[in-house]
């Protein structure tokens, strides 16, 4: 019962943030459409017409999922930093559920406020371009929402280091750039990428939207990799997590930005 | 009397990270907090109040030494420990200034694992007795600054614990406000019987609201008494002594000599000592001072002092508070 009143009061903590931000939240939406028809219309204008339909769906995945995992997972990162500048990161470490859960809930709360921005980018995409593609809830949610655990778990290396190093910033904007490259390049291309976080993911999401396959379809041993992937990142991140903790209670960082 | 916060021998430096430097805040601190007790942790600044603090909150880890509360390792056991501690640290600063007073109520018992309903009471409760009625839904950066403070204890008080840590609960707010304050604290102290942290250099607060104080200077505890016995102390002690006719020369320098602390004040008919006899003789070395020369002594009277007195003579080293 504690978790959930701790998740709901964050998921409706970043609601209300979202809602007093409207125009950059709107802002940031209309980014994001901007670069989908920049890609879009690149793809018309100097792309391979004979693939065209396949690019413009790959597209249009590719920049839904971009922008979800940027949202969410720099999202923690920023969100530390703005704590700590406004005096309130020492008050939620003076909570006895502990700052892992209140971030964790924080995430949730972002990942599905982000969703629902970005079923509509999604949906102003196909809309655009006129290419629809297989949705199928029943797949392509399962694997969301394990791919979610691995972006979890980056997320908390992110928010550790912004515990300890607070000018985190500049490195979260290269960061952007690293998730767009893990987001764009098709396994098929470069096979190594399986170990990185939530690639294996988004391909397989790619797979049902484009191909229409269903659950059953894909091989097992296709999800095996992604659970374990995703579980390997979020024990990596909440270790260091933890170790950031205790460096900056140990140095006295808690409070100093 | 029951303890509730034991610190034992805490220790803390910190390592300058340009130059390696080490500076040592807290230096082999140990004092008690008794259940319902109102203790005011006092000293200069940089004294080392603010990492005690912290350390107390678990948010600073300690060197060396222990702290319990209510018989839990607060760096064993931090969580567990947390679910009896609650704290203002850094006043306004610690509110979500893009948040209504409400919602900052409604968050922070969220995050202690409490429901919006099972609080409604409480948080209307406290909007009422911090007089913020009609503020509730009011976003936190349209406030005054008093306000904001007085939101940020009633968030504090909101955590139901037992014991309240206040860094500064009065730091930059005017007369009325800071007056305002104290009263409510006064009430919450006497109604609530909680056992509060206050960290001040608001004498009067101090004064008013604390049962004992522990003085820090230099990283390490230079008094740990009674409020109550800290005044008595030094106003038994103080003396203001009107003369009939001001002392000559030879008698002025042997004042200066014998009592250094001294203040003598020459009219031109009359003069005026204020002086404070440590030692029960000392009075009849000050007596042979005015026989010397039969100086008229019109009155011997008890000079009113206050706490910011006290704490400014313990803090300067008149401290042997401990002959009494």
């Amino acid at each position: 019962m504690r978790w959930l009143n701790l998740l709901k009061a964050n998921v409706r903590m970043e609601y209300i943030e979202m809602k007093r931000y409207l125009p950059n939240t709107l802002a940031l939406l209309l980014t994001f459409y901007i670069i989908f028809l920049a890609a879009f219309f690149g793809i018309m204008f100097v792309g391979d017409p004979a693939s065209f339909d396949a690019n413009v769906q790959y597209s249009i995945v590719s920049v839904v999922f971009w922008s979800l995992t940027m949202m969410t997972m720099n999202f923690i990162g920023f969100s530390v930093v703005t704590e700590a500048m406004r005096g309130t990161l020492e008050q939620l470490y003076m909570s006895p559920m502990g700052v892992w859960k209140i971030m964790l809930t924080r995430m949730i709360g972002q990942f599905v406020l982000q969703s629902v921005l970005m079923t509509l980018l999604l949906f102003a995409a196909m809309g655009t371009s006129g290419q629809w593609l297989n949705l199928n809830p029943m797949t392509t949610i399962p694997i969301i929402l394990v791919t979610m655990v691995s972006m979890i778990g980056v997320s908390y290396m992110i928010a550790g280091l912004a515990i300890i190093v607070k000018q985190i910033q500049a490195f979260l904007q290269i960061f952007q750039f690293i998730l767009m490259g893990l987001v764009f390049i098709p396994l098929s291309v470069a096979p190594m990428l399986v170990f990185a976080p939530f690639v294996k993911g988004v391909n397989m999401v790619r797979e049902v939207m484009i191909n229409n396959l269903t659950l059953t379809q894909m091989p097992w041993s296709d999800f095996g990799v992604l659970i374990l992937n995703s579980s390997v990142y979020l024990v990596i991140g909440l270790f260091v997590f933890h170790l950031c903790e205790k460096i900056a209670m140990k140095k006295g960082l808690l409070g100093q930005y | 009397m029951e303890k509730v916060i034991e610190v034992k021998n805490i220790s803390k430096t910190y390592v300058k990270r340009k130059t390696k430097e080490s500076i040592t805040a807290v230096n082999d601190i140990s004092f008690d907090v008794y259940r319902g007790e109102v203790l005011g942790l006092l000293g200069p600044n940089g004294a080392g109040k603010t990492s005690t603090i912290k350390m107390i909150c678990g948010l600073l880890a300690q060197d060396q030494g222990s702290i319990h509360i209510n018989g839990m390792d607060v760096r064993k056991d931090r969580l567990k420990a947390l679910r009896h501690i609650s704290a203002v640290l850094e006043g306004n600063r610690n509110l979500y200034w893009r948040l209504t007073v409400r919602e900052n109520m409604e968050y922070f018992a969220g995050n202690r694992g409490r429901s919006r309903r099972e609080m409604t009471n409480q948080i209307e409760k406290l909007i009422i007795q911090f007089g913020l009625k009609g503020k509730e839904n009011e976003l936190v950066n349209g406030l005054s600054r008093g306000m904001q403070q007085k939101l940020a204890i009633a968030v504090a008080l909101l955590a139901n614990t037992e014991v309240i840590l206040l860094d500064e609960p009065t730091l930059g707010l005017d007369v009325e406000i800071s007056y305002e304050l104290r009263e409510i604290l006064k009430t919450i102290v006497k109604e609530d019987r909680r056992t509060i942290i206050i960290s001040s250099h608001d004498m009067p607060v101090v004064q008013e609201l604390c049962d004992r104080v522990t003085i820090i200077n230099q990283g390490t505890v230079i008094v740990d008494e009674k409020v109550n016995n800290l005044l008595e102390l030094f106003e038994t002690r103080a003396y203001s002594i009107k003369l009939g006719n001001p002392l000559t020369e030879n008698q002025e320098s042997q004042l200066l000599s014998t009592f250094p602390l001294c203040t003598y004040k020459r009219g031109p008919l009359q003069a005026l000592v204020e002086v404070n006899l440590e030692r029960s003789d000392d009075i009849y070395d000050l007596i042979e001072i005015f026989k010397a020369e039969r100086t008229i002594v019109e009155s011997i009277d008890r000079a009113s002092i206050d706490f910011e007195q006290v704490f400014m003579k313990v803090v300067k080293g008149e401290r042997n508070y401990a002959m009494a």
